[in-house]
Formats: structure tokens, C-alpha cells, sequence
């Protein structure tokens, strides 16, 4: 695998997997810090 | 009755993970597996990903906030949603319902082909020659396009186990349904996705298969077509325009962080649909070192090819554990299947019952029952051409169109994007601000208008793949213009379920 393809494999992977696991993360810490959050009205 | 009260009835979800996975589990589709690695194998390799991020980020994004906005907010399915912010746009909801109706129809049939396809993994049934088993042998395939042939029974029977497992999910209801068998399949489906690439990139030749895919070409990023491909990608790998994710919103509880949800649904479709992409590629890599042939030359393009007549093929070449590989292969396929199958109906079953004040159990079956007589048409002889004829029409067109005056009707018809962005902020820690409302007012708009026009242009340069003339009017033409007529026709239709009270309670 040339060069350039490794690099754009590593970019497509940081920005998509860790913007997945940022959002999950984000998600989770203000759902525990503000538990009104999706609590049934 | 109470707010609360009226949600339960018309369903809601019971966790927020499972309103997560189920709206992951309808934007991850087939189209994931074997529609983007081809789109960027196609458009400029590892290049493709600048405009597949910057469209991820000013289309998908966006509309998938402004679609949880809309059903989050009014409580409704899309044509009252879209009635709600403006009278006279209930038939936006009602054509793109049509338009996910339709897609239902010759989705199931593809369900039905992983299912009988799960069977012949069991040593490897498909034999050596792929093709003609797959265009012979399987689907009975015709000469021409209007030779119709008889019902393929070898179709049939998987297509009535496939409509069987998708009644069952939907007549158990949002949460003890959708819900239910969103959290099992979804998890499921990433475990089987992530063993499939894992075996895939330690198969010789892989690195191959990877290089052809990721190896940049910017020179394409100057090409505009790159771009409305980008666009194209996004818009229809993530269930928008279908009305599908302002039904699944409008089953929320108030206080639901919307534009995070978006954020965890949209990154995961796209997380997917590249790892998909690596797992494709590592095999094709695979079969060209078994072939000695290029990876150029063993690709093809991708779509039903490739799950039903190309990986058979690079199953038969595997050294070891070729059932199981199979197994693993067309159950992701199902699993990524049934789960957006699902929410194409639901999005027809929701606003049926609203308008007709139909129990549940009725509108599913009403639903269904009509949806599986059509997908009958697709069990024949010429079931093939006439699926890949209403696909292309109905998805380039059809949904295509229904995005756009989407987002003209909320941008700059009605002028809703303040209350909308003040909806969502309100419940929001991620704030729907300047970035989201000038992607919806002019990025949006420029490039699905783009994107319509370049479909159009492409359209009347070359006849889709050489069909006759009068299928094309017929079943692709033909097949948007009902869908808009159904638009017209339920609109026109007088209320006689709790869309009744819609006008009144938004204060008409």
C-alpha cells in the first residue's frame, strides 16, 4: 500500500470512528450530568 | 387526553439508545455495503473523502437536525409535520411516504435474495459459474424487459419469510417492535461487519485492494461531479427525504438531545458505510491475486453484482471457512436489510393511521398487504430490470426532488429555521446555529438543485442501461409521477384521525 493511501486510510478513520466515539462521549457525559434529559414528560 | 397519553398511543421509544439504534439501523442500508466504496473507488480514491466530509458536514448533518426538529417538535409524521409549519405543503409528506412505500417494495425482494443466499452459503450452492447462477438459475432472469416470465418461486419463498419477520417487528409496535429488534440487529450487524473485515485484510492481496481504493486523485476534486457525487452519497446513505427520521422523532419524549442523536446516527452511518468500504476492497484485492488479474479488473460496479454474483465468487476462492464466511456476509447484508425495510414502512404506517384514525394492527396490515403484492412484481421473470429500473428512477428523481423542496419549503417558504433552531437548542447541548442554517438556506438547496439538474442532463444524454424506451416511461418516469400523485390524492383527502386536530392546534 503506497504511501498516500495509508494517509487518507488514517484521516478517513480519525475523522469518522473518532467523531463516532466524540459523539458518544459527549452524549454520554451530558445525559448523566443533566438527567432531565430524555426523561419521559 | 394528555400530551404524554397521546405519545403512548401513537408509540414512542422507551430508551434513548433505542431510538439511537434504530435510526442507525435505517440510515445503515445496502447502499453502505455496496454503493459507497464504489462511489469512492469512483470519485477520486482517498481524494473523495474532502468533499464526502465537507458534504457530511453541510448536508447530512443539517437535514438530519432539521428532520428530528420537525418530528420532535409537532409530534406527527412527515406530512403533518410539513403541514404544520405550512397548509398547503401536506403533499411534500405524502410523496416522499409514496417514494419510501415504493422503495419498500423492492427492498423486501432483496431481503428475500440474502435469505436464500444465507441458505446456498451452506456449501457454497451458487457453484462456480456466479453469474449465471445468480441471473439464471435464481432469479430466472428474462430475455428483454417486457417479457415478464412467471412468479420464481426460489424468489417468492424467502420474499413471504422476509414480509413475515418485517410484520412481526411492526405489528409489535415502536418499542416492543422497532425498538426491540433495533437493539439486537444493530449490535449484531457492527460484531459480523467488524469479523468480515478483519478476515478481509489478512487475505493476500488485500494491502492491493486498500491502495486502489484510498489512493488519492485531487486532480478530481476540480471536477464538479465529484462534488454532486459526494453529495448524492450522503444524502441518500442517510434515510433523509424519506420522512422516515421525522416519523422516528416524533415517537421522542420532549426533553431528547436532538442535534447530538444526529450527530451519534449520521458519524455511525458514515463509520460504516468506511468500514464497509475497507472490507469490500481487502477481498476484491483478494480475488484479482487469485484471479492474476487487476482489482480494476475483478471490481465491476458494485451494488447487486457484487453482493450476489461477485462475493459468491471471492467465497469460492477462500482458503478456509467459506460457509461461515458466507453466513457472515449476506446476514449483514439481511441484518442492514430488514432494519431500514422496517422504517421505510413505518414512515407509511404513521401518517395512515394519523389521517384515517386506523388502530395499529389495520394500518400495518393495510400497509404491508399492498406493499407485498406489489414486491410480487419483482419476484417474475423481468423482476430484475423492472427493480433496477424504479430504483434509479425513484432515487435520482424521485427522493432527490423531495429533498430540495424540503428544504426550500423550511428555509425560505415557510421561514422556519429561527423556531426550529430554538427548538432544538432548547433540548440541545451541540446548538443549532449559523453553521446549520446557512448549509440548509444555500448549501443545501445549490447542491441537491445540482444535483437534480446533473441527473437530469445525465438521464437524457444515455438511456439507463439500455432498457426499451416505453419501460423507462413506464416503471422509472411513470413511477415518480404516481408518487407525486399520491401526494396530490392524500392531501386532498379530509382528516378523519388526530391529524383532524393538527390545524387547530398550531393555532389556525
Amino acid at each position: 500500500m503506497g504511501t498516500s493511501a495509508i494517509v487518507m486510510l488514517l484521516i478517513g478513520a480519525i475523522f469518522l470512528w473518532g467523531g463516532v466515539a466524540a459523539a458518544i462521549v459527549n452524549y454520554t457525559i451530558h445525559s448523566r450530568r443533566d438527567t432531565r434529559l430524555f426523561e419521559h414528560d | 387526553m394528555s400530551e404524554a397519553t397521546a405519545l403512548a398511543d401513537r408509540g414512542r421509544w422507551g430508551t434513548k439508545l433505542g431510538f439511537i439504534l434504530a435510526a442507525m439501523g435505517s440510515a445503515i442500508g445496502l447502499g453502505n455495503i455496496w454503493r459507497y466504496p464504489y462511489v469512492v473507488y469512483e470519485e477520486g480514491g482517498g481524494a473523495f473523502l474532502i468533499p464526502y466530509f465537507i458534504a457530511i458536514a453541510t448536508a447530512a448533518l443539517p437535514i438530519l437536525i432539521l428532520e428530528y426538529a420537525l418530528g420532535h417538535k409537532y409530534r406527527y409524521a412527515g406530512p403533518f409535520a410539513f403541514r404544520a409549519i405550512a397548509r398547503r405543503w401536506e403533499g411534500l409528506g405524502w410523496f416522499q411516504v409514496a417514494i419510501s412505500f415504493f422503495i419498500a417494495t423492492y427492498y423486501m425482494i432483496i431481503l428475500g435474495w440474502c435469505l436464500a443466499y444465507i441458505f446456498f452459503s451452506f456449501g457454497s450452492q451458487w457453484g462456480e459459474d456466479t453469474t449465471t447462477f445468480f441471473t439464471g438459475d435464481y432469479v430466472g432472469l428474462s430475455a428483454s424487459f417486457w417479457d415478464v416470465g412467471g412468479l420464481q418461486w426460489s424468489v417468492v419463498v424467502p420474499l413471504a419469510l422476509a414480509w413475515a419477520l418485517v410484520l412481526w417487528i411492526l405489528f409489535r409496535g415502536v418499542s416492543r417492535g422497532i425498538e426491540l429488534a433495533s437493539k439486537i440487529l444493530m449490535p449484531a450487524l457492527i460484531v459480523m461487519l467488524v469479523i468480515i473485515v478483519i478476515r478481509a485484510i489478512t487475505l493476500d492481496g488485500a494491502a492491493e485492494g486498500l491502495d486502489v481504493l484510498f489512493t488519492p486523485d485531487f486532480g478530481a476534486l476540480s471536477d464538479p461531479g465529484v462534488w454532486i457525487a459526494a453529495y448524492g452519497q450522503v444524502f441518500f446513505s442517510m434515510s433523509i427525504a424519506f420522512s422516515i427520521m421525522i416519523t422516528y422523532a416524533s415517537y421522542l419524549p420532549r426533553r431528547t438531545d436532538l442535534s447530538n442523536s444526529a450527530f451519534i446516527v449520521g458519524l455511525s452511518n458514515a463509520g460504516f458505510e468506511f468500514l464497509a468500504a475497507i472490507g469490500v476492497f481487502a477481498v476484491l484485492g483478494f480475488l484479482a491475486i487469485s484471479q492474476n488479474s487487476a482489482v480494476t479488473e475483478v471490481a465491476g460496479d458494485g451494488g447487486v453484482g457484487l453482493a450476489f454474483i461477485t462475493f459468491p465468487a471471492i467465497i469460492n476462492t477462500l482458503p478456509g471457512l467459506n460457509t461461515v464466511f458466507g453466513l457472515l456476509f449476506f446476514g449483514t447484508l439481511f441484518f442492514a436489510g430488514i432494519t431500514s425495510a422496517v422504517s421505510i414502512l413505518e414512515t407509511s404506517i404513521a401518517p395512515v393511521r394519523e389521517k384515517f384514525d386506523l388502530s395499529r394492527r389495520a394500518a400495518v396490515g393495510l400497509v404491508c398487504g399492498a406493499a407485498a403484492l406489489i414486491s410480487l412484481l419483482y419476484a417474475t421473470g423481468a423482476g430484475l430490470y423492472y427493480l433496477d429500473t424504479v430504483d434509479h428512477f425513484l432515487n435520482n428523481f424521485g427522493l432527490v426532488l423531495a429533498g430540495l423542496l424540503e428544504v426550500i419549503l423550511v428555509a425560505w417558504v415557510a421561514k422556519q429555521l429561527g423556531p426550529l433552531a430554538a427548538h432544538v437548542n432548547a433540548t440541545s447541548y451541540i446548538r443549532a446555529g449559523a453553521w446549520w442554517r446557512w448549509s440548509l438556506m444555500v448549501i443545501t438547496p445549490v447542491l441537491l438543485g445540482a444535483l437534480t439538474v446533473y441527473n437530469f442532463w445525465t438521464e437524457v444524454q444515455v438511456r439507463y442501461e439500455d432498457y426499451p424506451l416505453s419501460g423507462l416511461l413506464v416503471l422509472g418516469w411513470g413511477a415518480v409521477l404516481l408518487t407525486v400523485v399520491l401526494g396530490v390524492v392524500f392531501a386532498s383527502v379530509s382528516d378523519r384521525g388526530s391529524a383532524a386536530g393538527l390545524d387547530k392546534s398550531v393555532g389556525r
